[in-house]
């Protein structure tokens, strides 16, 4: 009867240590903010009718996705920034004509590292102020890395 | 692992112990009659239990029960697991009716009175045949049922818990006059902002400040009544029941879905205040169940009407394309359900034979500015027979097969606001309108064989699920989890195959169950996160994939003395996908293993009462899948203590629950607060009272 009992218990315990060596991609990518010609970092600010010259480096362990690029205003000082800096910001204001830029883009297959280099349009009819510049980036196994930018449109 | 070994190791040194003990109420016919029933894994759960586990949500309640697990949201409210599997994978039965709300949604509860529940049983396995669709993980059948046997009995109730200053009252009555009765309840429930033991949240490098380690906004209340009329015959009975249930609560205000926000509303004004954002659920349940029965046949038929209403409203913001609403209601759905059981039970000699059929009919309408599931129809009919078969006293045998057809009919949606294609500008399709049908064929075989304090139950079942609308026809971005989700019209059935084994030995000193499964899915609809963007945000998939899962629960009770009782538990649940994208990975949410240790002391001065200490330790979960990541295991201590005091014709009832008494702070992995690293609530005492006459 004990005996039993003790191996219940004993296939229990087999149970929670078969864990097999897993061989999946557990690893998210990584968006690289170092060298000089990053851009934009945050508190950049950047002239209506001008351009955003975005450079940054991409790198997975395995193998890259995609990206996407996303500027919104921050006109109601809503925030999902992942940057600690506080840069500073001009008061609350009403959107009449705000930029909105959403663009999907591909990466290469089967590339490790990737540097994104886009040069991004701002319309020069655009309400200035406090921007949200977003960068998402994928690997193929579906991790998702994100960072994210306060820029300052002027006029 | 530790953890197992350390159950194993427990359990041998406590065998060794031999203690003479001249009162025991270890085996119990009831119990074992109730076990030998199914030949699936069952477990039953009585008013005393839920009473003396009292600890905030039902759900919450159930948590003891290897096997299942609450999906927590907020303090008030959770949503079931049973190893593992949840939403529409799991079923909730009220009075064998199927509770449907909004079972698909990870964000709210279940909207049933607790305080009117006279009994659960929790069936861990396939039960499709009874059930239909959904009942792949199993499922909890709540009894509220019971027909008063005094002309007048009665509760009153009240509680609180301290981590959300929760306060609660519950009075339920009932009537009895020859054949005829009447049953009323009655709860309100009232709380605040819930604690936990941090002074911030960390998420995406963003720093959220807590005030008084409160979650901002996560108060809530709750509405419960029900009456119900009936008359209760020697061969009729027939029963009509009432019930509507209320609950209004917040989220977490720093960020709604997983979107960190700043908002001008002050919520630090006051910890019992709902602002924005918030939810509310309104289900009404009219149920209608009648049964005749002689000694060879009887016949049950069952009528059920249940209108779910639930909303959820936030701060107009504009997201992508999409300008500032004009108001605040982000999401609302009215669903209706209709359904109707017919039973046939008839004794054959060594056999006993059951038929019946299910019919049900769901009507879904959205509206609001945010869109996450399409409007829809779908209608279902199912039949089944089943056979019991008792070649012996030891042994029961069952096999039975159920044909099941639905038709969905799913509407087309379209965005209330432009976006913008090439250079052109359009109100986007995120539904198209759809018309399917899906049949099935279910099975299930078993036996129950017993032998002296031995129970041995097997049970193989295939069960299904037809797929839900947002799997078939969304496409569209879920503003809550931040991504775009993208349905999938080809999706056929969800089918799964199940084998279940239990061994229960009863002694007059040890009670032992082992409970193993194993579950095979040859096409787990799953939402696959893959590589590419739409529309700014991450393209979350809906594939089918073969998935294996197997798992165990143990359960070792161990009577010291005449006063001393020890208890350990322990469940294990592993998942893997076999094929698709994700192949080699596991199932989202995975439960990770625990076990639990517990010493109880009872004694009967001025009544009857209990002390219990446990010990819940829960290991790491590394198996993970995109977009989670690993929880840290830990461990709580927590205690229970009831006594009932006797007086003439009634009693008074005195509980008190200590959960995480040294106030630790942990991740829950199948939280849905674990996606912004929210960790669970604090220290928290749950006090209630009641007079029971």
């Amino acid at each position: 009867m004990k005996k039993s009992i003790f191996s219940a218990f004993l296939l229990c315990a087999l149970c929670a240590c078969s864990s097999s060596d897993k061989t999946e991609d557990m690893t998210m990518p990584e968006i690289s903010a170092d060298g000089s010609d990053v851009c934009p970092v945050d508190c950049q600010r950047f002239k209506r009718g001008s351009v955003i010259a975005f450079h940054y480096q991409f790198s997975d362990n395995v193998e890259l996705g995609g990206y996407n690029i996303e500027v919104h205003n921050n006109f109601d000082h809503h925030t999902h920034s992942t940057s600690a800096a506080e840069c500073e910001i001009e008061s609350e204001k009403k959107p009449v004509n705000p930029w909105v830029y959403n663009s999907d883009y591909e990466i290469p297959q089967e590339q490790q590292t990737y540097t994104a280099t886009i040069n991004i349009d701002i319309p020069a009819d655009i309400d200035p102020g406090d921007y949200h510049f977003m960068v998402r980036l994928t690997d193929q196994a579906g991790w998702q890395q994100l960072k994210s930018m306060a820029i300052k449109i002027e006029e | 692992m530790t953890h197992f070994l350390a159950v194993a190791a427990v359990l041998c040194a406590m065998t060794d112990t031999v203690i003479d003990i001249d009162e025991v109420t270890v085996s119990d016919h009831a119990v074992r009659a109730a076990q030998t029933h199914t030949s699936l894994t069952a477990i039953q759960v009585s008013r005393d239990y839920l009473q003396q586990n009292f600890s905030g949500s039902l759900m919450q309640s159930l948590q003891g029960i290897p096997g299942v697990k609450a999906m927590s949201i907020g303090s008030g409210q959770s949503k079931p697991t049973i190893r593992g599997l949840g939403f529409n994978r799991m079923v909730v039965a009220e009075d064998g009716i199927k509770h449907e709300g909004q079972q698909w949604g990870d964000d709210h509860g279940l909207e049933i009175d607790q305080f009117a529940v006279d009994r659960i049983e929790v069936i861990k396995g396939p039960a499709a045949l009874l059930y239909g669709s959904d009942a792949i993980g199993g499922v909890i059948c709540l009894y509220t049922n019971h027909i008063p046997t005094d002309s007048v009995s009665g509760a009153v109730q009240v509680f609180g818990r301290s981590n959300n200053g929760q306060l609660g009252a519950s009075a339920k009555i009932g009537l009895r006059r020859n054949s005829f009765f009447f049953r009323a309840n009655i709860t309100a429930i009232n709380y605040g902002d819930y604690k936990i033991p941090a002074d911030s949240i960390q998420y995406y490098s963003y720093y959220i400040k807590l005030k008084d380690s409160r979650l901002r906004n996560t108060a809530g209340l709750e509405r419960d009544g029900s009456l119900m009329v009936g008359y209760a015959g020697y061969n009729f009975h027939t029963d009509l029941r009432v019930s509507d249930s209320y609950s209004k609560s917040g989220f977490f205000a720093n960020a709604h879905g997983l979107e960190v926000r700043l908002s001008d509303i002050d919520y630090d004004r006051s910890t019992r205040d709902i602002d924005l954002p918030h939810q509310w659920v309104n289900h009404l349940k009219v149920l209608s169940h009648s049964s005749w029965r002689n000694d060879v046949v009887s016949v049950d038929a069952s009528l059920a009407y249940q209108q779910n209403r639930r909303e959820e409203c936030s701060e107009p913001v504009s997201h992508g394309y999409m300008p500032t609403p004009s108001d605040e209601m982000e999401r609302h759905f009215d669903k209706s359900t209709y359904t109707a059981n017919i039973g046939l039970k008839m004794s054959l000699g060594q056999h006993s034979l059951s038929g019946g059929a299910n019919a049900e009919y769901q009507h879904n309408r959205r509206s609001g500015w945010g869109f996450i599931i399409p409007d829809f129809e779908t209608g279902s009919l199912g039949a089944y027979l089943l056979d019991k078969y008792k070649p012996s006293d030891n042994l029961k045998l069952n096999a039975g097969l159920r044909f099941d057809h639905a038709q969905t009919h799913i509407h087309s949606y379209n965005d209330w606001y432009k976006t913008p294609v090439g250079t052109d500008s359009v109100y986007k399709q995120r539904s198209a309108d759809i018309d399917l049908t899906f049949s099935n064929l279910t099975w299930s075989v078993g036996a129950v064989y017993s032998a002296g304090a031995w129970l041995m139950k097997a049970n193989v079942g295939k069960s299904f699920r037809i797929p839900i609308p947002k799997e078939l026809g969304a496409d569209g971005i879920n503003y809550h989890i931040f991504r775009y989700e993208r349905g999938n019209a080809e999706l056929a059935p969800e089918v799964s195959y199940q084998l279940d084994l239990s061994v229960y030995r009863s002694g007059k000193l040890l009670s032992v169950q082992v409970e193993p499964y194993v579950n095979y899915f040859p096409n787990y609809i799953y939402l696959n996160p893959t590589a590419q963007y739409e529309e700014g945000l991450q393209l979350y998939h809906y594939t089918q994939a073969e998935v294996l899962r197997y798992g165990i629960e143990c359960q070792a009770d161990y009577k010291i003395t005449r006063h001393f009782e020890a208890e350990l538990k322990g469940e294990y649940l592993y998942a893997e996908q076999l094929s698709g994208a994700k192949k080699g990975y596991t199932l989202p949410f995975s439960t990770p293993r625990s076990a639990d240790a517990g010493l109880k002391y009872s004694h009967k001065r001025h009544g009857e009462g209990s002390i219990g200490l446990n010990v819940h330790l829960v290991g790491k979960q590394e198996n993970i899948v995109p977009p989670e990541k690993p929880t840290d295991g830990y461990w709580t201590l927590n205690l229970t203590a009831n006594h009932r005091f006797r007086l003439t014709g009634s009693s008074i009832n005195v509980s008190l629950r200590a959960d995480n008494l040294l106030n630790k702070r942990y991740y829950d992995h199948t939280s849905y607060y674990r996606l912004i690293d929210v960790p669970e609530a604090g220290r928290n005492f749950a006090v209630m009272v009641g007079w029971e006459f």
